[in-house]
């Protein structure tokens, strides 16, 4: 009697598992991994949302430094769509043939900048005669030099004023763009060096000086096709779309790709 | 192929080793403290004190660090008055020691409570009987008959220092020769393009240390058992 | 040369005895659990009574009443333990020298020789206690609690852990030892016959 009733809850209990896993099978088909640079966290959030709706796909996103994105998918992740905050991190996936070919598009741009936390803003002139190491107190925040888009587009302008060397040993590198803003907007940093879309968000930062376009290569986020499916097809072009563009303009980016 | 090490992975070594053992150093004592009152002594509220201390070991190493960042970071509610005492922690290596001591304590703890209620009481009774007074029966009888059980925590809690990865880069950042340990340093490494070999040299560093303290203490405990005569 | 009123509580019943007596050695007798440890240790003030008092050579060690509590260094009492409770740390010597060192040099009544000779320790002094038989590690542990010049010496029946011939080996050492230093001796036993080689003196509980 005893062993009846347990084989009954035997059977029923591996009844419930299988349909779970059949459920959670096909609820993963419908869904898809979106890899993008961390600076776009809350622009890709909206433009995620809004294609949920309308496509009725879920989307997952995962936001980092596009260092440790591209290297991640390099080592098997899995991601739909990648999103980089600059053309290098591309070229790498695109040259060990990671991304498919012919779907890969220059989406947006942006503008770097130098903040400062609000309540404690430093006084900066943007050029060469200028000495940022008397400006301020303590230590400037960015991306990682060697590897985080912001932090190499960072080196670049401050090479290209002449402030590398008087600026280097006081950097604290972080691993994507928002760690650094975080750490100003605390004022555990005096100054720090992020994308003109990222002090926007913040209402703790300021933005004290804009780096001049020509002191380092134009920010450009590709966007690519990592898995060649339906779903994240269709989200690939709706990134590209009239109601994407206007949600990446809302943010401050500047929208690179013609509207589709 | 030679192993020989690079400037690079020598600074890193160094400032792993230095942040460890400068860890090791100031939590020894409180540590010792602790773990003498949680195997010897009853108290009202000993329960919620035992697992304050062991906190560390089941949050997630993150959230430590972050709380660290609330109170010792330069304006932290702590951080701000000790700055003008030249007590900073933010974003330097003292930093990275506090982030490793607050994750290694419980460590040490454990092995030394465990280690001291190992020690027979009578033993320490029969000293009391003897002449010696608590502080002389700690240091003469529970102390050395405990000394294995500590040497196990002290090793762990370097060890554990030595792989502290999420308390220190939350607190104190990934600063190249400051608070880039060895876990930091690969994982800045693992960020950048063909750095394979890098890597593995690293990973093979940390294995090397590990093996050799572990080892030391093993032998430790071996040697007295062997001095006690067993 | 002792005089007790002993009020203690131990768990599942309460203790009350009331004892004196002016011989030098006293035997203390009952049975397993009757409490005899308990009484020994508090007597050499490893525990306290609830109320009571415990005078030794007509010292006052504790007064429930007058709140007097002297602490065990303070009483300077000799505990033997039932398995000899030897440092497994220190060679024998070094376990014999451990409260003679604690005490100032004008109040060691014993030289270190004479006791090794007495209890016939020389062949063992750089042993470990690990290896020392029973017997052995008892008369190391009645060496170390001599040197310590005790004013009382509590024997907490310190041959339950040997068999009878070892017995019969090591009995004679405490009656040397009585012979020979005249320290005041409390013996706990639950074998009458031991306790009866010793003293005529018994605290029945």
């Amino acid at each position: 009697m005893v062993l009846l009733n347990f084989k009954n809850k035997c059977m029923q209990y591996a009844m419930l598992c299988c349909g779970l896993a059949l459920a959670a099978q096909v609820h993963a088909e419908q869904a898809i991994t979106v890899y993008a640079a961390a600076s776009l966290t809350n622009a890709i959030a909206d433009v995620d949302a809004m294609f949920e709706q309308q496509k009725r796909v879920r989307v997952k996103t995962s936001y980092a430094g596009s260092s440790t994105l591209a290297k991640q998918i390099e080592a098997g992740a899995p991601a739909d769509v990648f999103i980089s905050a600059d053309e290098q991190w591309m070229n790498y996936l695109q040259n060990k043939k990671l991304i498919v070919p012919n779907k890969r598009v220059n989406l947006l741009g942006n503008r770097l900048v130098l903040i400062s936390p609000k309540a404690k803003p430093v006084k900066i002139k943007m050029d060469k005669s200028f000495d940022p190491s008397t400006a301020f107190q303590g230590k400037l925040c960015t991306g990682d030099t060697k590897s985080v888009p912001v932090g190499k587009y960072g080196k670049q302008a401050l090479t290209a004023l002449g402030w590398w060397s008087k600026l280097e040993p006081r950097l604290v590198e972080t691993e994507d763009v928002r760690a650094a803003l975080n750490f100003v907007a605390r004022g555990e940093c005096q100054l720090g060096i992020v994308y003109a879309t990222d002090a926007a968000i913040s209402k703790d930062v300021t933005v004290v000086g804009v780096f001049p376009i020509n002191t380092h290569t134009p920010i450009v986020y590709p966007l690519a096709l990592v898995k060649n499916n339906p779903d994240a097809l269709a989200f690939y072009q709706f990134a590209q779309s009239k109601q994407a563009h206007a949600v990446f303009k809302k943010y401050g980016f500047t929208v690179l790709s013609a509207a589709k | 192929m030679m192993f020989s090490l690079s400037a690079e992975e020598i600074e890193v070594l160094k400032l792993s080793c230095q942040v460890a053992a400068t860890c090791l150093a100031f939590s020894l004592i409180p540590a010792l403290a602790v773990g003498w009152v949680l195997a010897r002594k009853e108290f009202f509220g000993k329960s919620l004190f035992e697992t304050f201390i062991f906190l560390p070991l089941v949050l997630p190493p993150v959230v430590p660090g972050y709380l660290l960042l609330q109170v010792f970071g330069g304006n932290g509610i702590l951080g701000k008055y000790l700055e003008p005492f030249g007590l900073n922690f933010a974003f330097n290596w003292k930093g990275a020691v506090l982030a490793s001591a607050v994750m290694g304590f419980p460590l040490l703890v454990q092995s030394i409570r465990l280690a001291i209620e190992l020690v027979d009481q009578r033993l320490e009774m029969a000293a009391k009987t003897l002449g010696a007074s608590s502080l002389g029966t700690f240091f003469y009888v529970t102390l050395p008959l405990a000394s294995s059980g500590i040497l196990v925590g002290a090793i762990l809690c370097f060890c554990r220092s030595l792989g502290e990865f999420g308390a220190t880069i939350t607190f104190v950042g990934n600063i190249a020769g400051e608070t880039r340990t060895l876990p930091l340093a690969m994982y800045s490494l693992m960020q950048q393009p063909d750095t394979e070999q890098a890597v593995w040299r690293l990973i093979i560093l940390s294995l090397t240390v590990a093996f050799l303290a572990l080892w030391f203490a093993q032998w430790f405990h071996r040697y007295q058992k062997n001095k006690r005569g067993h | 040369m002792i005089d007790c009123h002993i009020q203690l509580n131990l768990g599942k019943f309460k203790l009350d005895q009331t004892f004196s007596s002016e011989h030098p050695v006293v035997g203390l007798f009952g049975a397993s659990g009757s409490g005899k440890t308990s009484i020994l240790h508090a007597i050499a003030g490893l525990n306290t009574p609830v109320n009571g008092w415990i005078k030794i050579n007509h010292q006052t060690w504790f007064d429930a009443e007058n709140k007097i509590n002297l602490n065990v260094q303070q009483r300077h009492v000799g505990l033997v333990f039932q398995d000899a409770q030897l440092f497994p740390h220190m060679t024998v010597m070094q376990n014999l020298l451990f409260g003679y060192k604690r005490i100032p040099p004008e109040s060691r009544r014993f030289d270190p020789d004479y006791i090794i000779e007495l209890l016939k320790l020389n062949h063992l002094l750089s042993r470990m206690p690990t290896k020392l038989s029973g017997g052995e590690k008892q008369r190391v542990a009645l060496g170390r609690a001599l040197l310590y010049s005790p004013n009382l010496l509590l024997l907490d029946e310190p041959l339950s852990a040997l068999d009878a011939a070892h017995k019969q080996e090591i009995l004679p050492f405490f009656q040397t030892v009585q012979h020979e230093t005249h320290i005041p001796m409390l013996y706990v036993s639950h074998d009458m016959d031991e306790i009866k080689q010793l003293t005529e003196a018994v605290w029945l509980l």
